[in-house]
């Protein structure tokens, strides 16, 4: 394993160099599967036959303290990356946690929302509104829910092995999807929620 | 503490949150649901690139100019699905 010295140490092998590739070409499928997600919100928003509305069932103060924590989040996991890349490994590994438990706090609050759109009727059989919003914000809180086991084991990994060139590397393109999911983030609260609620 | 928290991160995350509060703008604004649209345009693209270019670090690796490609052409798919869809489905044209 030849290692060069002079990048950063989740680029420094050709390995390592191929994976980050590889997630990138990975992340342009999941943007058009997002895409399709909110082609098919778009076309069924009004759809809402008997059920509710977005503008009954959405509530501003869940929304916004879900985008904060999502965006602080996305912060603190960049932070790891810079910490390992300026060898603060114990500060970086901290920021992972913060990140995960900031995850947790948005899938909490995520999974609280669910139940309140079932309560205010909003089932995924209400209404074609109502199902393709739950599939799109399903899609999403399935994604940073399976991240956060991605992180544990990441952080598992860090702490047998240390900082590596193998490990930086995994958490280096576990930050890259998690900012990736910041940004769908950006784009549901946008054009589900904002747009819903004006 | 400053070194573990660059500059660059820093103004990134308040300027990420900055452009949270003027999309919410939509919401108390008296214009045209054509203008609030377009501000939600600008500010999630804004907010997008942000994470793209300063926290994904896409133009530090050697190979940025595939990574470019591959991302304009996954936009450009997901573009091409949600309008073309649109066009057809919803604004009737």
């Amino acid at each position: 394993m030849k290692i060069d010295n002079s990048l950063p140490l989740e680029y420094s092998t050709e390995e390592n160099r191929l994976k980050i590739f590889g997630f990138w070409v990975f992340l342009g499928a999941e943007i058009m599967i997002f895409a399709t997600l909110f082609t098919v919100y778009a076309i069924l928003e009004k759809r809402v036959g008997a059920g509710p509305i977005g503008a009954d069932i959405f509530s501003l103060p869940g929304i916004l303290a879900e985008t904060f924590i999502l965006l602080a989040s996305s912060f603190t996991i960049g932070i790891t990356v810079h910490a390992f890349r300026i060898g603060m490994t114990k500060a970086g590994i901290n920021m992972l946690i913060l990140t995960l438990v900031l995850g947790l706090a948005f899938v909490g609050i995520e999974v609280y929302e669910f139940f309140h759109y079932a309560h205010m009727g909003a089932t995924f059989s209400a209404s074609a509104f109502a199902s393709s919003l739950l599939l799109t914000l399903g899609t999403h809180g399935a994604h940073v829910t399976f991240g956060l086991f991605w992180g544990i084991a990441i952080l598992i990994q860090l702490k047998k092995q240390g900082l590596n060139a193998q490990t930086a590397n995994k958490t280096f393109i576990f930050s890259l999807y998690w900012h990736f999911l910041d940004v769908v983030w950006i784009f549901i609260f946008s054009f589900v929620y904002l747009k819903g609620l004006m | 503490m400053a070194k573990l928290f660059p500059k660059s991160h820093v103004i990134g995350f308040i300027s990420s949150i900055v452009l949270t509060l003027l999309a919410m703008t939509v919401l108390v604004l008296d214009v045209s649901f054509a203008s609030k649209m377009i501000i939600l345009f600008i500010t999630a693209i804004l907010q997008a690139s942000l994470q793209l270019f300063l926290f994904m670090h896409i133009s530090e690796s050697e190979d940025k100019k595939e990574l470019y490609i591959n991302i304009a052409y996954a936009a450009f798919v997901g573009i091409v699905t949600i309008v073309g869809s649109l066009l057809v489905m919803v604004w009737d044209m």
